[in-house]
């Protein structure tokens, strides 16, 4: 029986990645483009064994099929480099059974969805071929037993979500918002893979099962850890100060928007940290950090709502305000409540972006917002009037964030125009580079 | 719009930009209520190509189809060649065949650079496609020799440089500067959807009732932060709303700063109002109807040009500085619009090789290109640049076009050499449609059934314009054309036996309504986001599951349980006031017809459709309307004769007057005698899930009972035909479909939260025919057709037919250019794909998180679509349709420069003649057999592809088809693009 829960539990990971492989074969052997039909049976099959698998394994870990299976699953080495392994491991406990078939599921509904909603768009396969990878990362990151398992699904989460935003790239709006993205997710996750080199070097293992002995640490060692969790988990789930990508995510098609920022991706960063709370719990100043950062971001957005005229804008910054509430409740150590949380938000929110196109409809059936003066606009007109516009320029955090990194693309420049002119000076470089131009208008 | 023309634009270069650009940029209103119109409207009293090439370039959008997409269809043998070579001499004339080289004529020239791509511009894929051997080129070598010889002797071909620069971004970009319309745009969606925000957020641009400059400034100068491209504009904004600068103060000092002088203000000014055509099209679209913007800011395209202006200031001179340029550069627009490189030139091997292809397509030999003159080289080459992309893509469009015509004109002609539809038994129903062309195949499924079922067109408010009030509207909304201003108005009121009733439901349905309405906001704040996540999170789900997975059912389910807690009363239309004691609401129009407007309408409506005797004892009028979910271009399927909204009421109220014992009396007095056992019976058909709705029913005499459920039958069989016909134009639906499935189909779409196609609206719209039903009965039309029921033998003073086409002409013609546009030009003039549409502001769309206001149709709703003028048919006399146009100047604009193909169909001889260049010109029509099949179905249910006119013999009468057109049905594939 064992047997067969290890196969389930390995059905339920990389199911939906052999599907975008037979995909991949289908566009490489084939002579035409796949028909849309039979991608999207092959994803929807690779999502419905997923599922499946998802539902076995739950079901053995309740104990309905012979004695409950918990605790981590081997399967081996997964790299071996010298004396150095790193152990494939996946972790069967309630929260990650339960995120295992939550994110199954929201997917595979996701699917169904966009078969219609994509009909004849010119990105169909690209489209299915990276929900693929994306359910196969949302698994991995969900039964991960080990730290370096879960940074391969989170790698494969922020690159599909990466590429979804981009997903219209004909027009330049989509690619500078997906860049953004991107060099979001980079940076925070230097955090992820720092903590994980240092847990693995002070605990010798990067098991989530063994971080319960993470207690042990000394306390400015397990904060620096907590902390570049922490950072790791602002960025996935758009906290402040990353919360300007948020927004621009909405570049890609509807039913993406709704599965990543809506559903599961937002949440990932939360789910990180319910991960690794036992190390988190025992840092006070994590934790603090995590409140200030999580109710900060919770405001931010709720004064943003307030004020964004589009709908998709306003799911995510609503979005946005629970996530950063959730943060603060697992923070204050309400770890299950939390979970509770973030699976009713998701189910929430996953409809109302879905349905965000039927806002015209809608406004005809229950009438619309009248716009009367708040008390803040009656009691100071001033000060209502900055909110408005911190609001609505977003704290103009994207162009905070430009300003810190100016130096270092400054940098970059000049470094480049230093290697052009040396390779100029040693004639390796005969082409004229600079435009002659704009060497006549130079003062 | 009259100030597009030159003579009334203002003198001042500032005004005169302002007003032209007012004429270019998109006229679209919020987009609740979506109405088509000619998307170029402000060129229509250019001809047609002219005013095409001016709007396009105006918004750097393309007129036509693409070289390409032409050389597709005419591959498909959707163009016909010899159309290609006769538009091809149409347009030059008498010089057409003087000769270039020997053996190729001007003409020549032409076709060969039309139909195949001679004058590539691809130096670099020729030079290796040549040192590979698999040019064409290759094939004579020696040839090639001689001409890559002369060719570099000169003298070449230079084409005109056609790059464009209007600004400075322009310029800076050339210059490998980032583009400073990012930030600038950034901020002024931002701003400008929060200023015109009709309810969608909770919180507005504060003082926005001040305008929005003064808003957008004040923000400003209470200490928002600009833009990081833009730094410097804080200041600049603050000193403005310090003393309250006007507008065009700051557009003229901003001029000034940026060194923009004399005749460079105009187009420089022009392009920047352009810039961000949906944002500043909204703008000047409020400001000039302000019924568009009840209870909104005060509205003015120039405050939103002086904000934009104070931002690309800055923009300009931050990027100026990054570029290294002094700053006197930026401060000097023609010095900075000099330092574009010029075009590089063009190398001789390009001419080479078109040199080649044009002496091989003439069969010169290689010794005649060696000792070719200087002159006639230089000839041949001004030719060259003659034959401009834009000149062959407008032959082309003329072929295009002409192809099709001649189809309809010959099918039309073909199907007049049949008896007509003479009967002398009683019809045994009428129906009336909206002369929508998507009525065409329900229509022809009603006629295929009986010969005793007749049906009408006309536009589809049925003459009833009124400001109409139903049960559960908040307010009148007008239904009838946008020209016209209802003068009644109209409720829907429950029955006094309902009304306590009445009373309670309504006020359930307006708790749950507006609970729904709190806990839809209250979701998105934190508190209540946080409470209704884990009360309503795992419901919400469900139902989006439900949603999903079975749309047609959980919509059904949803609604019959609301109309088992709070069902719809029976209600009545207020038709008539009794006319001594008219009463006058709110808005100060009357509330319902008098007896004598009543009787009026009722007579102009049967005589217009022709409809004054041979009454049937059953007369459905059907308006139409359109359902579907998560679709912000809902109303654009809606009636365009009820100003993008449904045309039941209308139905409704029309039948209600009709059955008036004293209005009848009253038309009868008028010379139509409606028979007392004729009852008129109101209905709404939904052209999304292809359901028909009725009204009024508890009215019917028992008398009639047994007549209206033959007629209802009728169309519950036309119905289930009509979603098999537009069934076959959905991949998803398999082309065997059965009529029943079919109607499941149609149904599911309408009902799914994904479906970005509920219906194809008004896609493939391209010929309208205003006549008897005679000209057309039995012809299948492939829902093609606007059908407009016209009687000219009633009509001596062409009183009937100058009322029609004033309306009919620009509607129609409305429908089919925005139709023309949006696909020619679908990211420029149409608004793209769906797919990432955002709805902001409950004004319209963008694309993603912040774009411009996308508008016209998106790509969904034009895929299928042939860009053509409207093929106007008319069963009138030349004479008759010059002395209407004599009279109606916005029909006589779209007739006389050709935005519309006006052709004259004789009524008593048959004899057809096409207007052009400012005359009607006869047209000999070609024998045609036409296929013919005993229903329609068999014709149009082989293939998803356009089809071409078929003969169907059920819809015709008994006798009608004689042996010429039998014969095993040809299919011709029309080819869609």
């Amino acid at each position: 029986m064992i047997e067969f829960l290890r196969f389930a539990l390995v059905a339920a990971v990389f199911a939906p990645l052999l599907g975008v492989l037979v995909i991949g074969l289908m566009v490489l052997l084939g002579d035409d483009r796949p028909t849309e039909s039979r991608v999207a049976q092959v994803t929807g099959a690779g999502l419905a064994v997923s599922i499946i698998a998802s539902l076995a394994v739950m079901a053995g870990h309740l104990g309905l099929i012979g004695v409950p299976l918990a605790g981590d699953v081997e399967f081996g080495a997964w790299l071996r480099v010298g004396d150095f392994v790193v152990p494939a491991v996946l972790l069967v406990d309630g929260v990650s059974v339960s995120i295992s078939l939550f994110a199954a599921s929201l997917t595979a509904l996701i699917a169904r969805f966009s078969r219609t909603y994509l009909h004849k768009e010119a990105g169909f396969v690209r489209f299915f071929t990276l929900l693929g990878i994306f359910a196969t990362g949302t698994q991995l990151v969900a039964l991960a037993g080990t730290l370096e398992i879960f940074f391969a699904g989170w790698e494969l989460i922020g690159i599909s979500s990466a590429f979804f935003i981009g997903f219209f790239h004909e027009r330049a709006e989509p690619v500078r918002s997906s860049i953004r993205a991107f060099a979001t997710y980079r940076f925070s996750d230097a955090g992820l893979l720092i903590a994980t080199v240092a847990t693995l070097q002070l605990l010798d293992t990067a098991r989530f099962s063994a971080l319960e002995s993470a207690g042990g640490l000394p306390p400015l060692q397990s904060t620096a850890i907590a902390l570049l969790f922490l950072l790791s988990a602002m960025g996935k789930s758009a906290q402040l100060p990353f919360s300007g990508w948020l927004p621009r995510a909405m570049e890609g098609p509807t039913p993406s928007s709704a599965l990543f920022y809506g559903a599961v991706s937002i949440h990932a960063g939360l789910f990180l940290l319910l991960r690794v709370w036992p190390l988190l719990e025992v840092s006070l100043v994590a934790r603090t950090f995590g409140v200030i950062v999580g109710l900060g971001t919770a405001l931010y957005a709720t004064a943003v709502v307030r004020v964004h005229t589009d709908a998709k804008g306003t799911l995510a910054h609503a979005t946005l305000a629970q996530v950063g509430l959730i943060l603060a409740e697992i923070c204050f150590g309400w770890v299950t409540f939390a979970l509770i949380h973030l699976i009713c938000h998701a189910f929430l929110r996953l409809g109302q972006y879905l349905k965000a196109p039927n806002t015209i409809h809608d406004s005809h059936r229950l009438g619309h917002a009248e716009h009367a003066p708040s008390a803040l606009e009656r009691w100071s007109p001033r000060t209502a009037s900055r909110l408005y516009a911190a609001s609505i320029h977003r704290l103009r955090l994207d162009d905070r964030i430009d300003a810190a990194i100016a130096p270092m693309l400054a940098l970059a420049g000049w470094l480049d125009r230093l290697d052009r002119r040396w390779r100029k000076a040693a004639s390796l470089d005969t082409g004229a580079i600079e435009a002659t131009a704009i060497k006549q208008l130079r003062s | 719009m009259s100030a597009s023309h030159a003579d009334a634009l203002p003198a001042d270069p500032v005004d005169r930009a302002l007003a032209r650009a007012r004429g270019v940029l998109p006229d679209q209103g919020p987009i609740g209520v979506f109405i088509h119109h000619n998307t170029l409207h402000a060129f229509q009293h250019l001809p047609f190509h002219a005013g095409v090439q001016a709007g396009a370039a105006a918004l750097g959008a393309r007129p036509y189809l693409t070289l390409p997409q032409f050389r597709a269809a005419l591959a498909s043998g959707r163009i016909l060649d010899a159309d290609v070579r006769l538009e091809i001499a149409r347009s030059l004339g008498a010089q057409a065949d003087e000769p270039l080289l020997p053996g190729l004529s001007r003409a020549g020239l032409w076709h060969a650079l039309m139909v195949s791509d001679s004058d590539t511009d691809d130096a670099a894929g020729l030079a290796f496609s040549i040192a590979s051997g698999t040019a064409v080129e290759c094939r004579d070598l020696p040839l090639w020799q001689a001409c890559l010889a002369r060719a570099a002797a000169g003298p070449g071909l230079t084409l005109p440089d056609t790059r464009q620069f209007p600004r400075h971004r322009d310029v800076l970009l050339a210059l490998g500067a980032g583009d400073t319309d990012v930030a600038v745009h950034g901020e002024l969606i931002r701003l400008g959807s929060g200023f015109l925000d009709q309810g969608q957020a909770h919180a507005v641009v504060p003082g926005r009732e001040h305008g929005f400059l003064a808003a957008a400034t004040q923000l400003y100068a209470n200490g928002a932060s600009a833009p990081r491209d833009c730094r410097g504009a804080e200041a600049d904004m603050r000193q403005a709303a310090q003393n309250a600068t006007p507008a065009g103060a700051i557009i003229r000092s901003t001029l000034a700063a940026l060194g923009i002088k004399g005749d460079a203000i105009e187009p420089w000014l022009f392009a920047a109002t352009l810039a961000l055509p949906g944002w500043a099209g909204m703008f000047s679209r409020l400001e000039r109807n302000p019924a568009d913007n009840i209870g909104g800011p005060p509205v003015a395209l120039e405050e939103f040009l002086a904000v934009r202006l104070l931002l690309e200031r800055r923009a300009i001179e931050r990027a100026c500085a990054e570029l290294g340029l002094a700053g006197s550069i930026a401060g000097d627009w023609t010095q900075l619009r000099a330092a574009v490189p010029p075009l590089p030139p063009r190398p001789a091997v390009l001419d080479a090789a078109l040199l080649w292809r044009l002496a091989h397509e003439a069969g010169v030999a290689g010794e005649h290109i060696a000792s070719l003159p200087d002159e006639a080289l230089a000839a041949l080459w001004r030719e060259c640049a003659a034959c401009t992309d834009l000149a062959r893509r407008e032959v082309f469009q003329n072929a295009y076009e002409r192809s099709y015509r001649e189809i309809i004109l010959d099918a039309v002609a073909a199907r007049q050499g049949l008896p007509g539809d003479a009967q002398a038994e009683r019809p045994r129903a009428q129906f009336v449609f909206c002369m929508d062309e998507r009525e065409e195949s329900i229509r022809r499924a009603l006629e295929e059934q009986h010969p005793g079922y007749i049906t009408f067109g006309m536009a589809g408010f049925f003459g009833v314009a009124i400001d109409y009030m139903g049960l559960y509207d908040k307010e009148p909304a007008a239904h009838c054309p946008v020209v016209v201003t209802p003068a009644h108005e109209v409720h829907e009121q429950p029955v006094f036996t309902a009304l306590k009733r009445s009373r309670l439901t309504t006020s359930l349905r307006n708790a749950w309504l507006s609970g729904e309405r709190r806990a839809r906001a209250a979701s998105r704040t934190l508190a209540g986001g946080a409470g209704i996540s884990l009360l309503l999170g795992p419901v919400s789900v469900v139902k989006t599951l439900l949603r999903v997975v079975a749309p047609r059912l959980s919509l059904k389910l949803g609604e019959q349980v609301a109309a088992s807690v709070a069902p719809r009363p029976a209600t009545r239309l207020s038709t008539i006031r009794i006319a001594d004691q008219a009463v006058i609401n709110d808005s100060g129009k009357p509330l319902g017809f008098s007896l004598a407007e009543s009787i009026d309408r009722v007579c102009t409506v049967l005589n217009n459709i022709g409809m004054v005797r041979d009454f049937a004892p059953i007369i459905v009028f059907l308006g139409h309307g359109s359902t579907s979910l998560n679709n912000p271009h809902e109303s654009a399927h809606d009636c365009g004769a009820c100003g993008g909204r449904r045309g039941g009421a209308n139905a409704r109220l029309f039948a209600d007057m009709a059955n008036r014992p004293d209005v009848r009396e009253g038309v009868r007095q008028r010379g139509i005698s409606i028979p007392a056992d004729t009852w008129f019976v109101g209905a709404l058909h939904d052209t999304a899930d292809d359901s028909v709705r009725y009204y009024d029913l508890e009215a019917l005499p028992p008398g009639s009972a047994a007549r209206f459920e033959e007629a209802y039958a009728a169309l519950e069989r036309a119905r289930r035909e009509n979603a098999r016909e537009r069934s076959r134009r959905y991949e998803n639906a398999p082309l065997d479909v059965s009529p029943e499935q079919a109607l499941r189909h149609v149904e599911g779409r309408s009902a799914h939260l994904a479906q970005p196609r509920p219906e194809y609206g008004h896609c493939t719209n391209s010929v309208a025919i205003v006549g008897r039903r005679r000209l057309t009965r039995g012809l299948h039309l492939d829902r093609r057709a606007f059908l407009i029921s016209y009687d000219p033998t009633i009509d001596p003073e062409n009183a009937i037919i100058e009322r029609i086409l004033a309306a009919v002409g620009p509607v129609g013609a409305g429908i089919n250019l925005e139709y023309y546009f949006s696909y020619v030009d679908n990211e420029t003039f149409g608004c793209g794909t769906k797919l990432p549409h955002n709805v902001t502001g409950l004004i319209g769309i963008m694309n993603g998180h912040q774009s411009d206001l996308r508008t016209g149709l998106p790509l969904q709703m034009v895929e299928l679509h042939e860009p053509m003028r409207l093929l106007m048919l008319v069963d009138a006399t030349p004479e008759a349709l010059l002395a209407v146009a004599g009279r109606q100047p916005e029909v006589a604009e779209l007739v006389v420069n050709q935005w519309v193909q006006l052709v004259s169909v004789h009524p008593e001889t048959g004899a057809m003649a096409v207007f052009d260049n400012g005359g009607f010109v006869p047209y000999a029509p070609r024998p045609t057999l036409l296929p013919v099949v005993e229903k329609s179905p068999e014709w149009h249910m082989r293939t998803r592809a356009h089809v071409t006119p078929a003969l169907v013999r059920a819809a015709l009468p008994g006798s009608a088809v004689g042996p010429g057109h039998f014969g095993e049905p040809a299919m011709v594939d029309a080819g869609a693009l």
